[in-house]
């Protein structure tokens, strides 16, 4: 007599429901930005969107301590771009440098390349965590929708993401584009401003147009 | 060009000093393979099977996942992962129900239906395993990585199949990489790739595919 097979399923919990495609929708942050529990490099614990991007202007980037590519030149030039708009940091505009290899870069090596880096400045936070999640995390903010790019996590070094999530404002550029560049597409995001400010600031550029029309017959800077 | 001169001490030197800084990825990557290469103690079985179907959907594509099996004397291990049919008919990306695998598997198939098994070694079947596990874990926590759900299945197959080749020269490889090189990923929509990736498996590794009668 033979002895019946026994028989478990590797997947029984979930057999049968899974993902379908998605029906369009209106999406705003948590819809987007995965909530998922990071580390900071002062060792503290925090939720991603809840804790540091749910109403806020950011800055993202992506980056591993012993990055010796992009990772140096684009920290470099982060840093002017913070002291360029010291103002708002950690005000309203902040900045988060997420490890790609999480399971190189403790909070303690974090914050040793920040401190070497001049980046232990206001506003400016560096972040780890479980692989699974920084994966998830890199592939929503970064991902370049081709396999191949998006299967190299060095491929996501190259880009600072720029949320406004209190406006559901999305952009990006290439940290490595000239600083004035740089600033610019920040303000892109930037909160909209009053009718009565536009016209103050209108007027005041106005005034400026009209003092390089004196001086010398035509706008000079543009 | 200034040069240096170690002399054959300083060498030897420095070769030793390289080998211990590199000593632990070394050491993990030697556990990794060296299970590979050892020779399996028991009857168990493992095998990985690449399914895939055209013509379901709306836009031609059709189901496309990866089963695993583990079988013993006396008990089966089994389950899928992929895109398979709804009750709808709509794609669904996730475990694949066991009626739905074991009537692609056990019944006649169509000529254009494609089906690889492929037998693999315990360590292999452990890190495909893993890959899918993964992903199981992403639908149960609404954590995909596109927001379409064909990009999903691409990279759910490109992993698992590569899984397997990771040590040993198993798989006769196709680069699903969508370089210059690709002309699968060149020339089909995103949704019909992993069932033409499986049917270029298929054809690659026609020599390695255990047959149904084969496999218990």
């Amino acid at each position: 007599m033979t002895t019946p097979i026994k028989r478990r399923e590797l997947f029984s919990s979930l057999a049968g429901i899974g993902a379908s495609p998605a029906a369009p929708q209106v999406c705003n942050g948590a819809d987007l930005i995965p909530n998922v529990a990071l580390r900071t490099h002062e060792g503290k614990e925090v939720r991603f969107y809840e804790d540091l991007v749910k109403g806020r202007q950011v800055l993202i980037n992506m980056m591993y301590a012993h990055c010796e590519g992009f990772c140096p030149a684009i920290t470099s030039r982060l840093v002017e771009i913070h002291q360029a708009l010291a103002p708002r940091m950690g005000r309203d505009l902040f900045m988060y440098s997420i490890t790609l290899k999480p399971h190189e870069d403790d909070p303690a090596a974090l914050k040793s390349f920040a401190r070497m880096h001049g980046a232990l400045l206001p506003g400016w936070t560096f972040l780890t965590g479980d692989a699974y999640d920084i994966e998830t995390l890199r592939f929503a903010l970064f991902r370049h929708n081709h396999v191949k790019f998006d299967l190299d996590p060095d491929s996501h070094t190259g880009k600072l993401r720029i949320i406004n999530d209190a406006i559901n404002r999305w952009t990006h550029v290439a940290p490595l584009a000239s600083k004035m560049t740089v600033l610019q597409h920040i303000s892109w995001a930037d909160p909209p401003k009053s009718f009565e400010q536009q016209f103050q600031d209108n007027l005041k550029l106005q005034a400026e147009i009209d003092k390089e029309h004196q001086l010398y017959g035509y706008r000079k800077i543009v | 060009m200034r040069r240096c001169n170690v002399g054959p001490f300083g060498l030897a030197l420095r070769l030793v000093v390289l080998a211990l800084a590199n000593a632990p990825a070394l050491l993990l990557a030697a556990n990794v393979c060296e299970q590979e290469n050892q020779r399996p103690r028991s009857p168990t079985q493992y095998y990985m099977i690449l399914a895939g179907q055209t013509d379901v959907f709306y836009d031609r594509s059709g189901p496309t996942f990866v089963m695993l099996q583990r079988t013993a004397a006396d008990e089966t291990d089994v389950g899928a992962f992929g895109i398979y049919a709804g009750e709808r008919q709509q794609p669904v990306f996730g475990p694949v129900p066991a009626s739905v695998y074991e009537r692609f598997v056990s019944e006649s198939r169509k000529p254009a239906d494609v089906l690889l098994r492929l037998s693999i070694s315990k360590p292999q079947y452990d890190r495909a395993l893993a890959v899918l596990q993964t992903w199981e874990r992403r639908v149960r926590e609404n954590a995909l990585l596109y927001p379409e759900i064909s990009m999903d299945n691409i990279l759910l197959v490109k992993q698992a199949t590569e899984e397997i080749n990771r040590c040993t020269q198993t798989l006769v490889a196709y680069d699903l990489d969508w370089g210059l090189q690709d002309d699968i990923s060149e020339r089909n929509d995103v949704a019909r790739i992993p069932y033409e990736y499986f049917r270029e498996l298929a054809r690659r590794n026609a020599a390695r595919h255990v047959p149904d009668r084969s496999s218990p």
